[in-house]
């Protein structure tokens, strides 16, 4: 509990590379044994897609605070998902590192990170003829070795998974079968069968009916408020984002331009900036709401919309 | 199985743990058992025809009998190569040569049924077999080259045959292609580190085919192992499939590779052999070299023997066992690369790996068979809409079904010609399974919405 207050401050307080290193190692070198918690942290990292020259992520650094949520949010191709697939090591970095309690992640063994954290990318694929119980039962893959059998480790955590992600009804379907919901909810306890420290969501919550987005967000709520999984999260719903997350980090052409609470990243002059959009934000008990109101066209325009956030500004303080 | 899921809730877990429990999936159950019984009807009927003529009783008492099943000599024999006892003519006949046919049949198709479905895995390509890597084009490439161009082998350093006296062109030819070879497979080797085992590997194989150069005299000092060509040609042509898979997979490797890439290195390298293979058609001056060449290339059970089975029996079982092995990897494959990825999987490393017994399994059926095309493309799905796209059903599936096609088109290439002409004549069991897998292939295709999806 103290560790969690310490990494609030000290990640709240800085953007220093140097002094989230430090922390990260000293909590890892002084709770290996029993530490509850991971903090997954890139920094400095410059990431790209090889046959291009320009790095979609130029040298940023971001801290996973340990058994919070995260939100990854920005406008289309403002690298979120990139810079989840960095820390991911989906994509191995130009420049800077990526930490898992310390250690840097590219020289950890594959199936030792497989079962410190997991991805849930934003399109998976399958064979349609695989139920979704099989399904969820290659989420141990990195638990087991080259001959070894299921355990009853292994059962237990499938059916965890397959009960946290409220599957147990479909879980004899065949994948093919599927809606585009309830295969999300098959993949998500798929990872959750992964019974990772630290896990990475991409888009869970986009092309799925409002029902699903609900059942999506509700799972990583109960990850949130019942376990001490670290969740980092890409989300396209700003608002949905906003009411899941503890912290927020908001991005826009491959760099960060607001982190912290959901108070202190959605305002409506963020909401200008990154997503070139006017809005009105309202502050409620279960986290900003935002009203969009129309797009930001073009460099004319400024001088209107600024005077308009004043104005709401005004009203809500 | 989902009525016991559903009454036992969420408790306990509903699975059985027993480890093979997958294997009695009645559906699985019920392909090997229609696979055996095809097997045993079509064997039967290869036994007891021919040109030495028997009835299907004489034919199944001379399978089991006694006196051959259970003596130690005899299958000594067989599959050690030792002396053969004395049995009845009938016996003979069915134990030395008409049964042994059978087995390679049987062998011949499990291995290629196995190698198209780990490629069809692995490159999540539907339309993958085992020669999609340009294993049978190298194969065939090395076949004509052996049968063509040369005439009887002598094994010697490639720098020593430049003073040979005769051959001169083409043993100078045969070193610098061995040159550029070693040294082109060594740059892919030091650009790329993790290649540079493969590039080696792949430059000593491409080498060594090429090592042997037609009758030079050597200078003096320099032993001389000559060989009949007969003798080397199967496993030429299985390292020339090796070999063209180890170029495929370098030109593929870029910081990694793909299947996209793998399939389409195969593609150009395939191409390339395949032209190559044709020029040397044109160099064939007797029509008996060509029939055996095309026999090669098209994949022929003519005249195989107990030989075929000790030469490919091991490492037939080696495959089987690994691709029994890999199955989970494969599953796991089947999630594409990103989750394969992400459950921690060194997904170069499988890959290569699975492509590795795949191409065992492709280049031991090739050994004693030759290239016997849609064997392996058309038993994969066959399975898959028989059990599933489980992998570990898929694999054992194959074991069965691919037999079954085999032993079959190998009656219609044994005794084909003599039902519709008279003749003896043998046709290339190649030609066979093109001609009944293909209709079959329609047939579901028409059936199945879904068929052909991985």
């Amino acid at each position: 509990m103290t560790h969690k207050i310490l990494d609030r401050l000290l990640s709240s307080g800085t953007d220093a590379a140097g002094t989230e290193e430090s922390t990260g190692e000293a909590v890892s070198a002084e709770e290996d044994e029993q530490m509850p918690t991971s903090e997954l942290s890139g920094d400095g990292l410059v990431l790209k897609y090889p046959p291009m020259d320009e790095p979609v992520i130029d040298g940023e650094t971001l801290v996973a605070e340990p058994g919070a949520v995260t939100a990854l949010v920005g406008p289309n191709g403002s690298g979120k998902s990139t810079l989840l697939k960095g820390l991911a090591k989906q994509l191995a970095p130009e420049d800077g590192s990526v930490l898992l309690d310390g250690r840097d992640v590219h020289t950890m063994d594959t199936k030792e990170l497989a079962r410190k954290l997991g991805l849930l990318s934003q399109e998976s694929t399958s064979p349609n003829s695989i139920t979704v119980e099989n399904l969820v039962y290659h989420g141990r893959y990195p638990h087991r070795g080259f001959f070894e059998h299921v355990t009853e480790a292994d059962h237990a955590a499938v059916n965890r998974a397959i009960t946290l992600a409220g599957c147990e009804d479909i879980r004899d379907r065949e994948v093919g079968s599927l809606s585009g919901g309830q295969k999300q909810l098959a993949w998500i306890a798929m990872v959750l069968a992964q019974d990772t420290d630290v896990l990475l969501l991409d888009e869970p919550t986009t092309f799925l009916d409002l029902h699903h987005q609900l059942e999506v967000m509700e799972i990583v709520e109960t990850l949130r408020d019942e376990s001490d999984i670290t969740v980092v999260v890409v989300l396209h719903d700003i608002e949905q984002a906003a009411r899941l997350a503890d912290k927020m980090v908001a991005l826009k052409d491959g760099s960060i331009q607001a982190r912290g609470t959901p108070e202190e990243v959605v305002t409506e002059r963020l909401l200008a900036e990154v997503f070139e959009i006017d809005a009105r934000v309202e502050v409620t008990q279960r986290g900003p709401r935002i009203e969009p109101l129309q797009p930001r066209h073009d460099e004319g325009e400024p001088e209107q919309p600024p005077e308009r956030i004043a104005r709401a500004d005004g009203g809500d303080s | 199985m989902s009525n016991e899921t559903v009454g036992d809730g969420q408790a306990a877990g509903t699975r059985d743990t027993r480890r093979f429990v997958w294997l009695f999936d009645p559906r699985l159950v019920m392909t090997a058992l229609g696979s055996i019984a095809v097997v045993v009807l079509a064997g039967l009927v290869q036994v007891s025809f021919g040109s030495y003529s028997m009835s299907v009783g004489q034919a199944w008492s001379a399978v089991v009998n006694p006196d051959v099943l259970l003596n130690q000599q005899a299958w000594n024999s067989f599959l050690l190569g030792g002396e053969l006892p004395e049995m009845g003519r009938k016996s003979l006949i069915v134990w030395s040569i008409r049964l042994p046919r059978v087995f390679v049949a049987i062998i011949v198709g499990m291995n290629l049924a196995i190698s198209g479905a780990i490629f069809q895995a692995i490159t999540r390509n539907e339309l993958a077999s085992p020669f999609i890597l340009g294993v049978s084009s190298g194969a065939g490439l090395m076949i004509l080259v052996v049968l063509v161009a040369i005439p009887s082998f002598v094994l010697a350093v490639p720098f020593l045959a430049l003073t040979g006296t005769q051959g001169g062109l083409l043993g100078g030819g045969a070193t610098l292609v061995w040159l550029f070879g070693v040294a082109g497979a060594w740059w892919y080797g030091v650009e790329r580190r993790q290649l540079r085992a493969i590039g080696l590997v792949g430059a000593v194989l491409l080498g060594g085919a090429f090592v042997a150069v037609p009758g030079i005299s050597l200078p003096v000092g320099v032993g001389e192992l000559s060989f009949a060509v007969s003798t080397l040609l199967p496993v030429i042509a299985a390292l020339g499939g090796i070999a063209a898979f180890l170029v495929v997979y370098a030109i593929a490797w870029k910081n990694g590779t793909s299947p996209v890439r793998l399939v389409l290195a195969g593609v150009i390298v395939g191409t390339v052999f395949k032209s190559l293979q044709t020029a040397l058609f044109f160099f064939a001056d007797d029509l008996g070299v060509v029939q055996e060449a095309l026999a090669w290339t098209t994949g022929s059970l003519t005249g195989t023997d107990w030989e075929q089975v000790r030469m490919a029996l091991p490492w037939s079982v080696i495959a089987v066992v690994l691709a029994i092995a890999g199955a989970r990897q494969c599953n796991v494959m089947l999630l594409g690369e990103q989750t394969a990825k992400s459950l921690g999987m060194s997904i170069e490393k499988v890959r290569f790996a699975l492509s590795g017994v795949a191409v065992l399994a492709a280049a031991a059926s090739i050994a004693v068979a030759g290239i016997v095309g849609f064997v392996g493309l058309i038993v994969p799905h066959m399975v898959r809409n028989l059990v599933g796209s489980d992998y570990k059903k898929v694999i054992v599936g194959c074991l069965f079904v691919g037999p079954a096609l085999m032993v079959a088109a190998d009656v219609g290439a044994r005794l084909g010609m003599g039902v519709i002409t008279g003749s003896d004549l043998q046709i290339p069991v190649g030609v066979v399974t093109g001609l009944v897998g293909g209709p079959y292939f329609l047939y579901l295709m028409r059936k199945k919405q879904e068929m052909g999806e991985i």
